[in-house]
């Protein structure tokens, strides 16, 4: 991605050239958000008793933590000054909105966790293995059903077998061991 | 000698040199694939591992680590993709060398450059990690504390972005450390009333959500890409010409790669590109670089595997990690009932050489299957992705939930994931926020302690010359890179390859 602006091109104006990065305060933003929200449940912490009142206190080290990311994160709008590429360093990764694709994907996985409860660790994975390459566009359906039967059973086997982890059996009761 | 003998003894069974063989297997066609990285497989393997025993748990996680670097060098070669991050450099003339039909030289090349780092940097590992666990033994909770905060700040000069976002992130990290109980006052923090963090955030989920979850929502949006593949390899080992060639340069960057390995949370990444960087400074023919030339390739490949022996030194020696897979191994050994340091190195010597036996297996094992199967693994790019990142979920799942047989550690994993991702996309690396999360608990102890032996006068810190020593040198990692970046911007300097990874 070029630093350079065309005559006419407004994309510098929009991002807002100078010392003042915009996407990046939007960051700086979010990190300071956060930083509060964490501070603020810091003063809920319980009072330390008495015996421990030689001990540092709970809340110490992560209100320290809070104002250091404060600290830093007040800078990170500033940081391409010196960076050689500029904002153009930063920008590449994300000069193009996050694909409709990753938030299909991330919904579909939550979902599948979410179904695990019901329909058993083994068929939430034999779902994902049949969804995500459907999602992603693989259409062979030769190779899809094998995979989707074959290799969440030979990772089933190996963890519920051979490493003795219990895994959730759903409605249907599924249980490998 | 003994101890050697009975490191040795630990390893030589079938079963554990089975271990460590599969351990390369994967590390090799991990580190081959593009997106798929040796943190992230060791991240994976890491709930598998538990359930065996201690030495061979780590040795099969050693091994992965040492051919995951390797095994980038294929595909940056072949198809002009670094597999890992830390192969990016050996494109830079792997590639135009494979270009020009010397496909199986510049293997043959990568892949003795880096048996050769890699057994350079077993050796000072040997001498070293033994020295330094001496030292350390000295040590007293204040130079543990400033020990970390030095390696802490060192995160402002590993790979990535910037410096601000890995210090950020390794802030970040601490703080998520510090969930659940207070070790010394037993108060509840962070902890929402939710029963399964009192006793914090369990490390697998996180580690397994940054590194595969981030990366499967990545390349979620990638799907298009399309690999220019250079076919018909049968590798060559370098012939005598080209070993005078780049003997030198192998030697200086084993030398490069094991002292940026060694120095903490600094990676094989950075160690590549300095690699690079130096051979070319060093070369009489600058201008062959990036056409295929042959100390192009040699200098990244040794200084990359360099710097997997020398990131064991600081994890075995000190509990410090060196590097971001280095940091998921000491999270091993801590599930595994171990506290790296010091004490380890001298109430178990035979381990620390039962890991070093396995490394130079490793070392071995891969320069074989390179040797051998570097075709076949260039072909492990032909996996269509719509069932090999499935597969990464479907392990990442198991993984996150085999360790606590815990639902809530899935949904941990999976929002670990969505914020690596996000991260990720705004230049804040997952390996800096688990350099913190690991570190978090001997920042917080070693804190506490010596509160308590210093009265909580803080100024007596001072008083102790090696807490000077990490002092002065915290601060001069965490000066350094704006010092650089400075003076590059004022002197218009860019240099020849730049970082991004672990």
């Amino acid at each position: 991605m070029s630093d350079r602006h065309e005559p006419g091109d407004d994309t510098g104006r929009r991002r807002g050239t100078g010392l003042v990065h915009g996407t990046d305060l939007a960051v700086t933003a979010v990190l300071l958000a956060f930083a509060g929200w964490a501070y603020y449940l810091t003063t809920g912490f319980e009072e330390v008793a008495d015996l421990f009142a030689q001990d540092v206190p709970p809340e110490f080290l992560p209100r320290l933590l809070i104002w250091t990311i404060v600290a830093l994160s007040v800078l990170l709008p500033f940081e391409h000054l010196l960076k050689p590429g500029g904002r153009a360093h930063f920008d590449e990764a994300r000069s193009t909105p996050i694909a409709w694709m990753a938030w299909l994907t991330a919904g579909l996985l939550f979902l599948v966790v979410l179904s695990i409860q019901w329909a058993s660790t083994y068929l939430a994975l034999i779902a994902v293995c049949v969804l995500l390459p459907l999602l992603w566009g693989e259409r062979r359906w030769t190779i899809i059903i094998p995979y989707a039967l074959v290799f969440p059973t030979l990772v089933m086997l190996l963890f519920s077998k051979l490493l003795g982890v219990y895994f959730e059996p759903g409605l249907l009761g599924i249980d490998f061991r | 000698m003994e101890p050697i003998l009975e490191g040795f003894s630990l390893i030589a069974s079938p079963f554990n040199v089975t271990l460590i063989f599969a351990g390369v297997l994967i590390g090799v066609v991990v580190g081959a694939l593009p997106g798929l990285s040796s943190p992230m497989a060791v991240a994976l393997l890491l709930p598998f591992t538990i359930q065996l025993e201690p030495v061979p748990a780590i040795a099969m996680m050693a091994a992965l680590y040492c051919a995951g670097t390797f095994g980038g060098s294929i595909t940056a070669i072949l198809i002009n993709a670094p597999g890992a991050p830390p192969a990016a450099a050996t494109a830079l003339d792997g590639y135009p060398m494979a270009a020009r039909g010397a496909a199986g030289r510049a293997l043959g090349i990568a892949a003795i450059s880096s048996i050769c780092g890699g057994v350079f940097s077993l050796l000072v590992f040997l001498l070293a990690a033994p020295l330094l666990a001496r030292i350390a033994t000295s040590f007293r909770p204040m130079e543990y504390f400033a020990l970390a905060v030095f390696a802490l700040s060192m995160l402002a000069s590993i790979s990535g972005k910037s410096s601000l976002r890995n210090l950020i992130a390794g802030a970040v990290g601490v703080l998520i450390s510090t969930v659940g109980i207070h070790l010394t006052t037993g108060v509840e923090r962070f902890t929402f009333d939710i029963p399964e963090l009192t006793e914090g955030i369990n490390f697998i989920p996180v580690l397994i959500g940054l590194f595969a979850m981030g990366e499967l929502l990545n390349q979620s949006q990638k799907l298009d890409a399309v690999y220019e593949r250079i076919t018909a390899v049968v590798v060559r080992l370098p012939d005598r010409e080209d070993f005078r060639r780049i003997r030198g340069t192998i030697l200086r960057s084993s030398g490069i790669g094991t002292f940026i390995g060694i120095l903490p949370a600094e990676g094989a990444t950075v160690a590549a590109i300095m690699g690079y960087n130096e051979a070319r400074r060093w070369a009489k023919n600058k201008e062959e670089f990036g056409t295929g030339c042959p100390e192009g390739i040699a200098g990244p490949e040794a200084a990359n595997n360099a710097a997997t022996g020398g990131a064991m030194v600081p994890t075995l020696a000190l509990g410090i990690p060196g590097s971001g897979t280095t940091a998921i191994i000491l999270a091993a050994l801590i599930m595994h009932g171990f506290r790296p340091g010091p004490f380890l190195m001298k109430e178990t010597p035979e381990f620390m050489y039962a890991i070093f036996i396995a490394m130079l297996l490793a070392n071995i094992m891969f320069l074989a299957i390179g040797l051998v199967g570097a075709k076949v693994f260039s072909r492990v790019t032909l996996i269509p992705r719509a069932l090999l990142w499935p597969s990464v979920f479907v392990f990442s799942l198991i993984g996150a939930y085999s360790t606590g047989a815990s639902l809530f550690d899935v949904w941990v994993m999976l929002i670990a994931g969505l914020v690596g991702f996000i991260m990720l996309r705004h230049g804040f690396g997952p390996a800096p926020l688990v350099m913190g999360l690991i570190l978090g608990s001997l920042v917080e102890e070693s804190l506490s302690q010596s509160m308590i032996l210093l009265d909580n006068q803080w100024l007596r810190f001072f008083e102790s010359p090696i807490v000077n020593v990490f002092f002065a040198l915290t601060v001069i990692g965490l000066t350094w890179p704006w010092l650089k970046a400075l003076a590059s911007k004022v002197f218009r300097r860019t240099p020849v390859a730049e970082a991004s990874g672990e």
